[in-house]
């Protein structure tokens, strides 16, 4: 795999921390060895969307990487849950082409950002600096 | 998924068309920011439409063309490249449409790859600075005012224009970002592609008022994997806002000193007209409904039923009128007819309409053919369009496409002189082909003139003997028109070697075929040292007839009415043998006549026979055609003849009147041809020419007319 320069947290300089949450097994352990690629460090796992708010809600990780379509609750509710008890929360969606709308629907309603299954490390490595780049200003602007 | 691939290959033809077009217009102006965004945007919709059919090799380099012209939208050889790309879209198009093997794609390829290695976010400044120009505005109503009112109330309002990143899949989403992004820093007026749609080109458009700098705003937009890159300048107020005080722009510039130059020189053009056209050209798109050709036809054959129906009632009408003078009912029922006969032909007006199309559908596509064949002949020629607008039937407009290619072809290649031969005449070096469509009655004229050197009868006639088309003393005989319709004649061609060029190894002749099957004619006009004008005259429409009604021997005929100048009457006894031929004097001129019946047995009986004389015209020569009895004139529809039930070339058409009879419509320009011998046995006097026909048995006819059933 490529070798990617650690995204750290910039606060405290520790690694990221993520929730990873995809009803497939084989999805999460591929994101999971990817934001470890990142320097990141994988903080917890979640099959289905009332798992991944429980899990925010104990772990508060710095990054959920969040698919749109799981059994019991789907990716766009949890992720709108989610930071409505959590507007600092970074939830980066996790879809294939053919649900643009979903995402458009989990942007609307506070995700930060996308990236298209499969995923492409370099691209995910990307959105990772983007949405950890600007967290001093969308902490302020969440507690305004 | 065919009628699918049909609309592809239809819509794709008229993409490269304009590919075309827009290719000639920028290589006259060139670096015109306009222009080479209409260029894009053509290769852009072509790259999707061929994606949606899964043609992925068009798609491609379509796309590749496209980035191309994105980043290289000043470079003096894009319109070379685009007419390139013309000519292998169209060819890989053919390909396509006719399952065959590909044409080799490398040459446009590495071409393109020559104009525009892939480049980064930004560019040198002077480029950049070229292609920051805000495009058209293409935002709504709605959102223009919404601009109008925060640009009033004093708000700084910047243009914003993100393209997307390439790699990002989802464009729709990736506008949503972008969005939001936007609103964190203001008010977002306007943004374009409007929700939940695609943006075209790979371009999102907003307008945001917002205290924010410049700066701010690029870095919050720019948003990796999706925008690519994103510029911001001031927003000058379109349509609505007129009313906008001068200093609120004045404002602007000075917050905005660098871009403010480029931005005021666009401003007049921008202002309005690119979005407000933006606009109705999106809402005529709407309105429009591609329909098969085959679907109005069987509708117009319809309406022709019906005019026939509606003669049938007239002549019960006539009868029952006569039968019961008294009756109070016929009043409402001629009332009646009166109304249906005025609905009926604003109906047949109507379907016919359907049926015309500009000829500018045709005549756009000639500016290239021109500007190719003067570049391979090496001449200077400027092609000048006129009429674009007339209407004709589609079906004619279809069939002279071919002819008038070749006219052109010829103009250019044959008529045009050589630069220095023109300058040496004292000509401009850059000769003239004129394309020129206009109404005459009921008839549409186009013309193509060339101001060359005009063609040389002398020659004409020479070349004519020698190619053995015709005898000497016969083309020493021919008048100055008549030997110029020799050039229409198959095998003739007057340049010696066989230009790839014009001739392609046919003659003019292919002009000649397609004007006699419409019912038209071609007229030449030639003056030394000035030029050629090439007149074909067509009718409006193929399917209704305005038509002179005759008989000959008890048959019923008919001729298009514009091809009669003149009727007149005569006895047997006036009409005097000259060496073969029937004349007649008609005022102090003598008329050759064309005896279209059997000839009349010698006798005092027959020398006072009437006969009436149809006074016609072929080129500049007149003729006589003599006809038993007239029959009045009628509007006929036109039925296509089988060829097995008839075959010849005297007639080009046939038509049922009201009662049930069958009219022959005669071939003028066969009819005179074969008198006087053009095709064969020239001196042979011809009389009786349509005895022939009239062996037919009359109900074969009325079969061939698929109409036996309805009148038996």
């Amino acid at each position: 795999m490529e070798q990617f320069a650690p995204v750290k947290r910039s606060g405290d300089g520790q690694p990221v921390r993520y929730l990873i949450v995809d009803d497939s097994v084989f999805a999460r352990k591929n994101l999971a060895s990817m934001v470890q690629s990142f320097g990141g460090e994988v903080a917890g796992e979640a099959g289905d969307g009332v798992s991944a708010i429980a899990e925010y809600d104990r772990l508060t990780p710095d990054i959920v990487l969040m698919d749109i379509t799981m059994p019991q609750m789907e990716g766009i509710e949890a992720a709108e849950k989610i930071v409505r008890a959590h507007p600092g929360a970074r939830i980066v969606m996790v879809s294939s082409v053919g649900y643009q709308e979903n995402i458009v629907a989990a942007l609307q309603r506070g995700a930060r950002h996308f990236v298209q299954k499969p995923v492409k490390p370099e691209v995910l490595y990307e959105i990772i600096k983007y949405v950890m780049r600007d967290d001093q200003e969308t902490a302020q602007s969440a507690g305004a | 998924m065919a009628e699918l691939r049909e609309l592809f290959f239809e819509s794709a033809a008229e993409l490269v068309e304009k590919l075309n077009e827009e290719a000639l217009r920028l290589e006259k102006s060139p670096g015109d920011a306009e222009t080479a965004r209409s260029l894009r945007r053509i290769v852009h919709t072509l790259k999707g439409d061929a994606a949606a059919c899964s043609y992925r090799e068009l798609s491609e380099l379509a796309h590749e063309l496209e980035d191309a012209l994105a980043l290289e939208s000043q470079s003096p050889i894009i319109a070379e490249l685009a007419l390139r790309a013309a000519d292998v879209f169209t060819a890989i198009i053919a390909a396509y449409k006719g399952n065959r093997k590909l044409p080799s794609l490398q040459a446009l390829r590495e071409e393109i790859a020559r104009l525009a290695p892939p480049a980064g976010e930004s560019a040198a400044p002077g480029k950049s600075k070229a292609r920051a120009r805000p495009a058209s505005m293409p935002w709504s109503e709605y959102e223009r005012l919404a601009i109008a009112q925060a640009a009033e109330s004093g708000k700084r309002i910047h243009h914003v224009i993100v393209r997307l990143d390439p790699r990002c899949g989802m464009p729709i989403a990736a506008r949503q970002m972008i969005q939001i992004a936007l609103a964190s820093l203001g008010e977002v007026l306007a943004l374009y592609p409007p929700d939940g749609t695609t943006p075209v080109d790979d371009r999102i458009e907003a307008a945001l008022a917002s205290e924010s700098s410049v700066d701010e705003i690029r870095a919050k937009c720019r948003i990796p994997t999706i925008a690519q890159t994103v510029k911001v300048t001031p927003l000058k107020v379109p349509a609505p806002a007129q009313t906008v005080p001068e200093s609120e722009l004045k404002e602007h510039s000075e917050v905005a000193p660098k871009t403010a130059g480029v931005s005021a020189a666009d401003e007049p053009a921008a202002r309005s007209d690119p979005a407000a056209t933006a606009a109705t050209a999106a809402s005529a798109g709407e309105n429009i409904l591609r329909v098969d050709a085959e679907r109005i036809d069987t509708v117009l054959n319809l309406v022709g039923e019906l005019i026939l129906a509606k003669s049938m009632l007239q002549q019960t009408l006539v009868k029952f009128s006569a039968r019961f003078p008294k009756d109070g009912l016929r009043a409402q029922f001629s009332d009646a007819m009166a109304l249906q006969a005025r609905v009926l032909s604003d109906l047949q007006r109507s379907v016919m309409k359907i049926r015309m199309v500009p000829v500018d559908q045709l005549f756009r596509r000639f500016p290239r053919t021109v500007r190719d064949v003067a570049r391979q002949s090496g001449k200077q020629v400027e092609l000048v369009v006129r009429g674009e607008d007339t209407d004709l039937d589609k079906g004619i407009l279809d069939s002279i496409a071919e002819p008038l290619m070749h006219l052109l072809r010829n103009a250019v290649g044959h008529g045009i002189e050589a630069p220095e031969a023109r300058a040496r005449l004292g000509k401009r070096p850059q000769g003239t082909v004129t394309l020129a469509a206009y109404h005459q009655g009921n008839q549409v004229v186009i013309e193509v003139s060339d101001d060359g050197g005009g063609i040389d009868a002398q020659e004409v006639r020479e070349h004519a003997v020698r190619k053995g088309l015709l005898k000497a003393e016969e083309a020493a005989r021919l008048s100055e028109s008549e030997t110029l319709e020799l050039i229409l004649r198959p095998g003739f061609s007057t340049v010696k070697e066989i230009t790839e060029l014009s001739g392609r190894g046919i003659g003019l002749d292919v002009v000649q075929s397609v004007l006699t099957r419409l019912k038209g004619s071609v007229q030449i006009e030639t003056s030394s040292g000035r030029g050629t004008t090439f007149r074909l005259r067509l009718p409006l429409t193929l399917a209704i007839l305005r038509a002179l009604l005759f008989r000959v021997d008890e048959r019923l005929y008919a001729l298009p009415l514009n091809a009669v100048n003149e009727i007149t009457r005569a006895t047997e006894d006036q009409i005097h043998e000259v060496e073969h031929y029937e004349v007649l004097r008609l005022r102090n001129e003598v008329l050759p006549l064309l005896r279209l019946g059997a000839t009349p047995e010698a006798g005092a009986k027959t020398a006072k026979r009437k006969v009436f004389v149809l006074v016609v015209h072929r080129g500049d020569r007149k003729f006589g055609l003599l006809v038993n009895e007239l029959a009045g004139e009628a509007e006929l529809v036109i039925k296509a003849l089988d060829d097995q039930a008839l075959k010849t070339s005297l007639v080009s058409g046939a038509s049922i009147l009201g009662d049930g009879r069958v009219v022959l419509i005669l071939n003028l320009i066969a009819l005179v041809d074969r008198f006087t011998g053009a095709g064969a046995n020239p001196g042979v006097r011809m009389a009786g020419l349509l005895a022939n026909l009239n062996s037919a048995p009359r109900s074969q006819h009325s079969q061939t007319l698929g109409m036996a059933g309805a009148r038996a």
